[in-house]
């Protein structure tokens, strides 16, 4: 599934990060990348907050569409 | 030792390094005072700023404050600036002696990614580490002993914010010498190989330094594809090598694009294991709990509507009493100077020139401080990344996104900041709609000319018995120059910069009381610009008004007939067959001219030319009404109907008349295309519009 459909509060595990280079480049830079452990903070209309230890990141939906994740245990 | 202390040539500089949100800015004034400079980079826009580190002895430090930036893969104008510095390739600043990197302790993993590439440029470095308390307060301690054992390198534990650790670290920045660390990051070891290779192909062939071949090697090695730039700038050899490189790792299993920031937070994580000790598990922050309804998606419109009225609300009714005190202020004076001076040339130039000049503008003060007190509360409190978010989704209607949100608002305040704002935005398409749009956002420049206007001509009277139309006109003219360049900026994302659709990411600091000292400095620092601007540009602008509105001289003339007769009248008079469609004559003409100077200029035109026009009782008779009186000769109406002071505000709404903002655009941009381009169609567009309204009124017999 990808990071729009987790719902707010849940803990995920990135795959794949598929968004242009230079954007999938900058994300895991900033910690989004693959085998990270994030949480999903809140949602706002498609719009994503996300949270990678103390870090909070607000997303769009096109980007939080191309962020695949599986729930982590 | 001593001796080398005394042959220092130049004084040794020190970059002052960081992720956004370090808290940077406070440590660079917690270090230097006030004694900072502020200009721009050569060719660019983004801010250069110096400042003396003073030690006793009249011993001193350059510190240069480098753009905040997560990465030195750099994707904005900011970063790229950064970048350059550090790997010693920009012609305009000569590469720093140390680098201080501001690390965010609550951030650790995060900030010491930038550290890692810092290090790896072979710049001896400190590390402050700052925002202590919040770390602790979050449940985090970290051993900065032990991080800098670790390191091999001075860490300086800080709270930048109660100026604790700052001495330490102006002590640590005295050291002579800094160890310098070898890399000690690593990558599968086919990985460096071909890294080490490919970074001597480019030394050999661009003669680039060590550092700047291993960033650019590691950047072309990691890349997905490289770009047309690439392709054309890179000798052919080592594009071949390159292809090759690729192939291999691929053959042999590497993600090519995820090896290196893998090897990296490795790195990071076998250092941050021994130094961090979570006291208690971090579940959600208070950030996150006031995010939960500051974001949400329906009480998060209402409290961004609730902040944008709360701003506007208070900047038009708060700024009324301080403005009534500078208007009588500036009367006071006028009254004391007209009786201590004989009459005369020399009285008038001082009077109806100077002061009528510089004390219209001059009033709009407290306007400017409230805006740009907001702007900095609302950055400062972190709810300015917020807005942003909650406006993206809005935005991407318009093919704008989320962070073109910040420079349109700063617009509201001045076009140059709002230009200058979109230097965060990554894409240069989504970039360049925001700057040619920005200006039709009406700035408060325009504010004294729509007061002025519709004190003039709109009669105040309540419409529907509830809002009264002088402030309805008002709220319009701003609405209109929104949705103007929410409009452009989609047709110019359709056609002219047709591109992908922009994505938007952004950090959201955590939520933080105010620093109401660094909000104060920096308006102080707007409010001596725009005083600055006042005592130079616009009063020598008034000046040479009185002359051009006051010379050739007709003896015995009424002043009407005067004005007439004088250069700026001539010159009214010469584009007066362009604006007359439009409704205008030559007198506002006269202010359309001076108006490229600066918009506000219309007002203090206006003041000089009534006042030179008016007869004796000018002094008691406000601007206002000597407006009201005028009488168009050609129509034998009065020239200020309500349908003139409407099209004439429309103009301005669209209109670009604005030298500051054509020089940053240039600046910018980097040449005339654009900005030359933004003066013909913004000029066009408020020329028909203007011609429309004033037509459509006149068929209509409306407010003629």
């Amino acid at each position: 599934m990808t990071l729009l459909e987790v719902p707010a509060g849940a803990r995920v595990r990135i795959h794949q990060v598929k968004a242009r280079p230079e954007v999938s480049l900058r994300l895991r830079e900033l910690g989004l990348c693959e085998e990270a452990v994030i949480s999903c903070v809140s949602k706002n209309r498609g719009n994503v907050i996300c949270g990678i230890r103390n870090t909070r990141i607000g997303l769009d939906h096109r980007l939080a569409r191309s962020i695949h994740v599986s729930v982590a245990e | 030792m001593r001796d080398s202390q005394h042959t220092i040539v130049r004084p040794r500089t020190v970059a002052l390094a960081g992720n956004p949100n370090s808290g940077k800015t406070t440590v660079f004034n917690a270090l230097t005072g006030l004694r900072h400079k502020v200009g721009n980079y050569p060719g660019v826009t983004v801010e250069k700023k110096v400042g003396k580190i003073q030690y006793e002895g009249n011993h001193a430090l350059l510190l240069l404050d480098l753009p905040g930036t997560y990465s030195l893969n750099a994707n904005s104008p900011d970063e790229r600036i950064a970048t350059d510095i550090l790997l010693g390739r920009a012609d305009h600043t000569e590469r720093p002696d140390l680098v201080v990197c501001v690390v965010d302790a609550a951030n650790l993993e995060r900030n010491l990614y930038l550290v890692s590439q810092i290090l790896d440029q072979g710049i001896p470095t400190i590390i402050a580490l700052n925002m202590m308390d919040i770390a602790e307060s979050q449940g985090a301690r970290i051993d900065s002993n032990a991080l800098a054992r670790q390191l091999g390198i001075p860490v300086i534990p800080m709270i930048a914010s109660r100026g604790q650790g700052i001495q330490e670290l102006r002590v640590a920045l005295r050291q002579p010498h800094v160890p310098l660390q070898a890399r000690s990051w690593h990558m599968p070891e086919p990985v460096e190989r071909e890294w080490e290779e490919l970074a001597g192909l480019l030394q050999k062939y661009h003669r680039l330094n060590a550092s700047t071949a291993h960033h650019e090697a590691l950047a072309l090695l990691t890349t997905a594809a490289t770009s047309q730039e690439d392709r054309q700038r890179i000798a052919p050899e080592v594009l071949e090598h390159l292809a090759k490189d690729w192939q291999k790792l691929e053959f042999l299993g590497y993600n090519r694009q995820t090896v290196a920031i893998d090897a990296r937070y490795h790195w990071i994580r076998s250092i941050t294991r021994g130094v961090s000790k979570r006291t208690f598990a971090a579940g959600l922050t208070t950030s996150d709990r006031i995010d939960s309804v500051v974001t949400h998606h329906v009480w998060g419109i209402f409290i961004f509507l609730a902040v944008m009225a709360l701003m506007f609300q208070t900047i038009f009714s708060w700024a009324e009493t301080p403005m009534n005190w500078i208007g009588h202020g500036f009367d006071w004076i006028a009254f004391q100077a007209r009786a201590a001076l004989p009459p005369g040339d020399m009285r008038d130039l001082l009077l109806n020139g100077a002061l009528a000049g510089v004390a219209s503008v001059t009033m709009f003060l407290p306007q400017i401080l409230l805006l740009f007190f907001f702007l900095g509360f609302l950055e400062d409190t972190g709810y300015m990344a917020r807005a942003a978010l909650i406006m993206d989704r809005f935005m991407s209607r318009f093919g704008l996104h989320g962070k073109s949100f910040i420079p349109l608002l700063s617009s509201f305040a001045c076009a140059i900041p709002g230009i200058m704002a979109t230097r965060t935005i990554e894409n240069q398409r989504d970039r360049l709609a925001t700057m040619l749009v920005a200006p039709l956002i009406s700035c408060s420049a325009r504010l004294p000319v729509y007061s002025l206007l519709i004190a003039a001509t709109i009669p105040s009277i309540a419409v529907l018995h509830i809002v009264s139309l002088p402030a309805l006109v008002m709220f319009s003219m701003y609405f209109l120059g929104l949705v103007a360049a929410l409009s452009i900026a989609t047709l110019f994302k359709k056609t002219l910069l047709r591109g992908a659709p922009p994505v938007f990411y952004m950090e959201l600091p955590p939520y933080k009381l105010p620093g109401i000292k660094s909000i104060l400095v920096q308006m102080g620092e707007r409010a001596l610009l725009f005083v600055r601007n006042a005592g130079t540009i616009i009063l020598g602008a008034s000046i040479l008004l009185w002359f051009f509105a006051s010379y050739p001289r007709l003896e015995g003339a009424a002043p009407s007939e005067q004005l007439q007769h004088s250069l700026a009248g001539r010159l009214g008079r010469a584009i007066e067959p362009v604006i007359r469609p439009l409704g205008f004559d030559w007198k506002i003409g006269i202010g359309l001219v001076s108006s490229v100077f600066q918009r506000e200029m219309f007002v203090s035109t206006m003041g000089t030319i009534y006042n030179i026009q008016s007869e004796d009782n000018a002094a008691t008779m406000s601007l206002k009404e000597q407006m009201q009186r005028d009488i168009d000769p050609q129509t034998g109406r009065a020239l200020f109907s309500p349908l003139t002071g409407v099209s004439l505000m429309i103009f301005y709404v669209l209109s670009m008349q604005c030298i500051s903002t054509v020089a940053v655009m240039r600046r910018e941009t980097n040449g005339w295309k654009w900005p030359i381009f933004q003066i013909a169609y913004m000029t066009a567009m408020a020329y028909i519009a203007t011609f429309a309204v004033h037509r459509v009124g006149v068929f209509l017999g409306i407010g003629v």
